[in-house]
């Protein structure tokens, strides 16, 4: 996909001042974070399962060569055909090389933010290829034109007003009011006659099983089932951190994924997929191809990153976050927003392209808080600030203000003086009211919301006060 | 070099060893599991059906569950179903013996499914408690589709099927030594989609409505 991380600053200007994204991030983010809660308080057992699924992840990254070669035999041994791949270009050349060889005129598509990241779409565009894409939010997506804003709700930017007005220009029957029952029968009609005229079906993968060689993939629609049944190929699009030893294994991450990304116990529908279709079967696809893809998690493997490789794709950390909340996801400009996202697009594209992603956090630490496989998160934060600032790629502005801080930082009667002075400055700003609704030099913070005025006097002065007897 | 020498000497050099002894690994990854009570959601005072038919039936999963005495019961309940919810006595069901054989009374069946197959019957291999899930595999009697595109997805399930977890089938798979289907199909509930602002919805691509009919086994 195109990637405009670089213009984060400019992009999130856009998106502040767009107050339909408001509204939709409120609706969704807030319904996601207090069902989480909720499924989370009513598992006790759940500080376990965290702690089990980080160990497991840790486990198979250490024999990673060792998993992935008996996922190979397995996998083979099922009648599958395994595929390796290092650039996102190798990944989309066999996938097309496969449509081409079935002549394939039509390929419907689970989403998977691997083929996001691969740029699936554009490789099957330019080989004249439909692509029919069969999740409901990516399909409202691919309507609207735009790139996913979330990895478990791409749509989650649009309101379902605007859905209905897409619904009403794009489908054959479509709904008669904005009623989201109503939008969604839209979309199972519009889709239906697509999933049985398709030569080959897209997923990716949630798990790969080691030890069976099995492709597990977790979804509530019924439209991962539909994609990979009714056409003749079934190709899997899947990185290669996806590996656990075994089904039992699996099942530690089945109970959290569900529990973070959505707030439920278990989605509809897990499907444990062994090879193409056996001797008598009526259905299923006659071929399964599985395409294991590198793109850089091999050097984000070698570094202090590697624990991102933990990542089973939830969304928590976006849900959380505040930064995200605010924005949503398409200022970050890559495939994976939020958090993850802050760490993913300057290991997969640069720092220099993505810079700005792990400076917009205000580290409160709550995506490590919620992340089910305890992701230290803002520490890969601060190591990127780091690096930014040892390679000079810190903004001017940046090294000057922390230049200068630090200056006053070394010296406390100067530090002292100057906090006495702001915090009687910002009091005068607030006046009554106690919030200050626009700051010189900061009218671009002040335009969104309201900044806080400080309590009275500074921390030192509070201190001393309260030490008297 | 080819993709997959370049990927996997690539981890190998960053883990900086040889390739460990797979003995080894495999003790390691069974240590990681050892004691899943740990992990698993504690149900004490519920019994594998009492709790299965919770979960079954809850807001989110929107199930409806009958109990009959024995298999032969099942099409008399299924009758029942078609008719409470205004539906042809006509079924779409599994080349199976097991369901072709039943006495199914004046309420047709057809072993073919179209796009826009109103009702199938299927019958369950096995069921988890935890969550409310029901199992399938795919043979030649027992086909993928039946469980995913039709609106109303009705389920014959054995009551002494019912597992208490998902480490339990997997146990009854290891022990059965028999190779993995095609496909293994965990349901629990009815397709859904919460894509626009977050709201549940029922029925996004696959079935609609989910009615489970019981026999057998301990009540």
């Amino acid at each position: 996909m195109q990637v405009t991380s670089h213009k984060f600053k400019e992009n999130v200007k856009t998106a502040l001042g767009q107050p339909n994204l408001r509204v939709a991030l409120d609706r969704t983010t807030g319904l996601l974070t207090s069902r989480r809660r909720e499924t989370i308080a009513a598992y006790p057992e759940y500080a376990e399962a965290r702690t089990t699924a980080a160990r497991i992840k840790d486990h198979t990254l250490a024999h990673l060569d060792h998993y992935l070669e008996m996922f190979e035999k397995n996998a083979t041994a099922a009648g599958a055909t395994v595929h390796w791949a290092q650039t996102p270009k190798q990944a989309t050349d066999i996938i097309i090389e496969i449509c081409r060889r079935h002549e394939a005129k039509s390929v419907t598509r689970v989403k998977s933010m691997l083929g996001e990241e691969i740029g699936i779409g554009e490789a099957l565009r330019d080989a004249g290829i439909e692509r029919v894409e069969t999740d409901l939010a990516e399909h409202i997506i691919q309507l609207a034109e735009e790139p996913p804003s979330h990895i478990v709700v791409p749509a989650m930017h649009k309101t379902r007003e605007e859905v209905a007005d897409l619904f009403r220009l794009k489908h054959h029957d479509p709904q008669k009011t904005d009623d989201v029952a109503e939008l969604v029968e839209s979309a199972r009609r519009e889709l239906r006659p697509k999933y049985i005229g398709a030569d080959i079906g897209i997923s990716g993968a949630n798990f790969l099983i080691a030890d069976t060689g099995s492709v597990v993939t977790v979804t509530n629609e019924g439209n991962g089932e539909l994609t990979t049944t009714l056409p003749k190929v079934h190709i899997v699009n899947v990185g290669i951190e996806k590996l656990v030893p075994s089904m039992e294994h699996c099942a530690v991450f089945i109970r959290l994924l569900a529990r973070a990304a959505l707030g439920t116990e278990i989605t509809q529908y897990t499907t444990f997929y062994n090879g193409p279709r056996r001797q008598g079967d009526v259905d299923g696809p006659e071929e399964m191809h599985i395409v294991l893809v590198d793109n850089r998690r091999t050097e984000i493997f070698d570094g202090y990153m590697r624990p991102m490789l933990r990542c089973i794709r939830c969304g928590a950390c976006m849900n959380h976050c505040p930064v995200f909340n605010a924005v949503g996801g398409h200022p970050y400009g890559f495939v994976y927003p939020g958090p993850m996202g802050a760490i993913l697009t300057p290991a997969m594209t640069s720092l220099e392209t993505a810079g700005d992603l792990p400076n917009a956090c205000t580290l409160n630490g709550r995506c490590q808080e919620v992340c089910p496989v305890n992701i230290p998160l803002p520490d890969m934060m601060r190591r990127l600030r780091e690096e930014q600032w040892q390679r000079a790629l810190t903004p001017a502005s940046m090294r000057y203000g922390l230049g200068f801080w630090a200056f006053a930082a070394k010296r406390p009667w100067l530090y002292r003086l100057g906090t006495r002075l702001s915090v009687a400055m910002l009091r005068l700003l607030a006046g009554s009211k106690g919030r200050i609704t626009s700051l010189p030099l900061a009218g671009a913070w002040t335009r969104h919301r309201d900044m806080t005025a400080p309590q009275r006097g500074t921390f030192m002065d509070q201190y001393r006060r309260r030490r008297q007897p | 070099m080819n993709p997959r020498d370049a990927i996997l000497g690539a981890i190998r050099a960053s883990l900086g060893h040889e390739p460990a002894d797979a003995a080894n690994v495999a003790r390691e990854a069974e240590a990681l599991i050892a004691a899943p009570a740990r992990f698993q959601p504690k149900f004490d005072n519920e019994t594998n059906r009492s709790r299965f038919m919770a979960r079954a039936t809850s807001e989110r999963l929107t199930a409806t569950v009958d109990e009959v005495g024995a298999l032969s019961d099942a099409p008399g309940a299924v009758r029942n179903y078609l008719v409470r919810a205004n539906l042809p006595l006509s079924i779409a069901r599994p080349p199976a013996a097991l369901l072709r054989d039943l006495d199914w009374g004046d309420v047709s069946g057809h072993e073919t499914l179209s796009p826009d197959e109103p009702v199938a019957v299927n019958i369950a291999d096995w069921a988890i408690a935890e969550t409310g899930t029901l199992v399938f595999t795919s043979r030649p009697d027992s086909p993928t589709l039946f469980n995913y595109l039709p609106l109303h997805h009705v389920i014959l399930l054995d009551g002494g099927k019912i597992l208490r977890y998902p480490e339990d089938y997997w146990a009854k798979v290891r022990q059965s030594g028999a190779a993995h289907p095609r496909s293994t199909n965990f349901i629990t509930g009815t397709s859904g989609t919460a894509d626009i602002e977050g709201q549940n919805i029922r029925g996004a691509h696959g079935p609609r409505f989910m009615h489970i009919v019981i026999f057998g086994g301990a009540p």
